[in-house]
This record gives C-alpha cells, structure tokens and sequence, in this order.
C-alpha cells in the first residue's frame, strides 16, 4: 500500500509539472501571437505517463477484493477458528464440530 | 433471511429466474464495492484534470471521460482475475456502476484544470 501511494504521489507530480509546461507555453503561444492548436508533444508524454502510474495507484491503494462465496477456503477458515461459540442462552455447547456442522448445514 | 456466522458477517440470499437460491458475504459485498466506488472517483478527478491540461473541449472531453472509464473497467476486472462471480454478484457492478457519479467530479477537475492552464 506504501508503495500505491509513492507512485500515486509521483503521478500526481507528474501532472502538475505538465500543467506549468502547458502555462509555460501557453504563455510563449500569446508572446509569438499564435493560437492553441495542441498541447506539445513532451507535455503528451508526461500526461500520459502521469496518468498511467495514478491508474495503476487507483486500483492498488484501496485494497483487495474479498471472496463473496460462502463457502470458500477464506470463510471457512474463520468459521473453524472459534472454538468457543456459544447459543442464544449462552450455553457453551457441547463439541465445537456440532455447532460447525449445524451451520454448514443450514 | 440473514444468517449470522461465527465472525460476525452476514450472509443474504437472492434468487434468479429460475428460483435457486445462491448466498453470498454482504460485508464482504459492500467492501468489494467501496474498492470500486473508490477508484472510480479518483480516476475521474485525475481524467479530469488531464482533460482540461490537454485543452479538450466539449465532446472530445466526454469520449475521453468514456474511454477512461472503459479502461477502469478493464483494469478492475484485471483485478478480480477476470472471475467477477467470485467477488460480485453480476457483471454491472464492474462494469456500469460508479460511471455517472464519476462523471461530476470529471467535469468540475476539467473546467477547473482547463481554466488554470489555459485561461488564468
């Protein structure tokens, strides 16, 4: 996650340095009296690639998806990790397996 | 009809057409989504701010904001190593949800970034 951030943070600069490009140039673009036909090829470049690297941030950072199937390996392992569970009385019951079974089970 | 487990998390059924019953993890439904919801907004404020940069205007800029949004697409079923039913449970939780809500931070980052850069 350490490493999401790090390269979101450098995309984002990125970004921000081919904004001042952008402004550098649009600002030659008034002095030379010429109008706004594209952004150069270098500021491109650096959109591209700033993009890319927040891309990959954005689907990194957040986080994994989690398994939604009820019985798979990662569920089933947490069902199994609680030995002492107890009913709605708050009765221990009497072997860890049957409460497991009764719930697989429904 | 919820199902409380031992960690706490919440099962719920829902039925198709053909009336068979198939659960799944809420908790862990919701969080999938959250992921989504997440890198959506991010993306379409970065989108936006790459749209004004570049100087798009008007339609350009919404093609670019579709073209971004496909791509977000593809990269979160990437994520989910393309078995989207293992963590959603259909196909437009990936696919369409999250484009409209994306879409207003789009346009506010595009004028903002396309004043900034090309007005002020």
């Amino acid at each position: 996650m350490g490493l999401g951030f790090a390269i979101g943070f450098i995309g984002v600069l990125i970004l921000f340095h081919a904004a001042y490009s952008t402004i550098q140039y649009r600002t030659l673009l008034k002095i030379t009296e010429e109008e706004f036909s594209g952004s150069p090829l270098n500021v491109v470049i650096e959109l591209s690639l700033g993009l890319l690297l927040c891309t990959w941030a954005a689907l990194t950072v957040p986080g994994k998806f989690l398994c939604i199937l009820p019985h798979s390996e990662e569920n089933r392992i947490l069902l199994l990790s609680e030995p002492f569970i107890y009913d709605e009385v708050g009765r221990q019951p009497q072997a860890d397996h049957t409460y497991v079974n009764d719930l697989l089970k429904s | 009809m919820a199902v409380q487990s031992g960690s706490g998390s919440s099962e719920k059924k829902s039925s198709n057409g053909e009336n068979e019953l198939l659960t799944f993890n809420a908790e862990n439904m919701q969080s999938n989504m959250k992921i989504i919801y997440y890198s959506r907004t991010f993306l379409s404020i970065i989108g936006g701010v790459v749209a004004g940069i570049l100087g798009f205007t008007g339609l350009k800029g919404f093609v670019f904001y579709s073209l971004l949004m496909a791509f977000t697409s593809l990269g979160l079923i990437a994520k989910a190593k393309f078995s989207i039913h293992t963590y959603f449970d259909s196909w437009n939780r990936v696919l369409i949800d999250g484009f409209l809500s994306g879409l207003m931070s789009f346009v506010l980052f595009w004028t903002f970034a396309y004043d900034i850069a090309h007005i002020f």
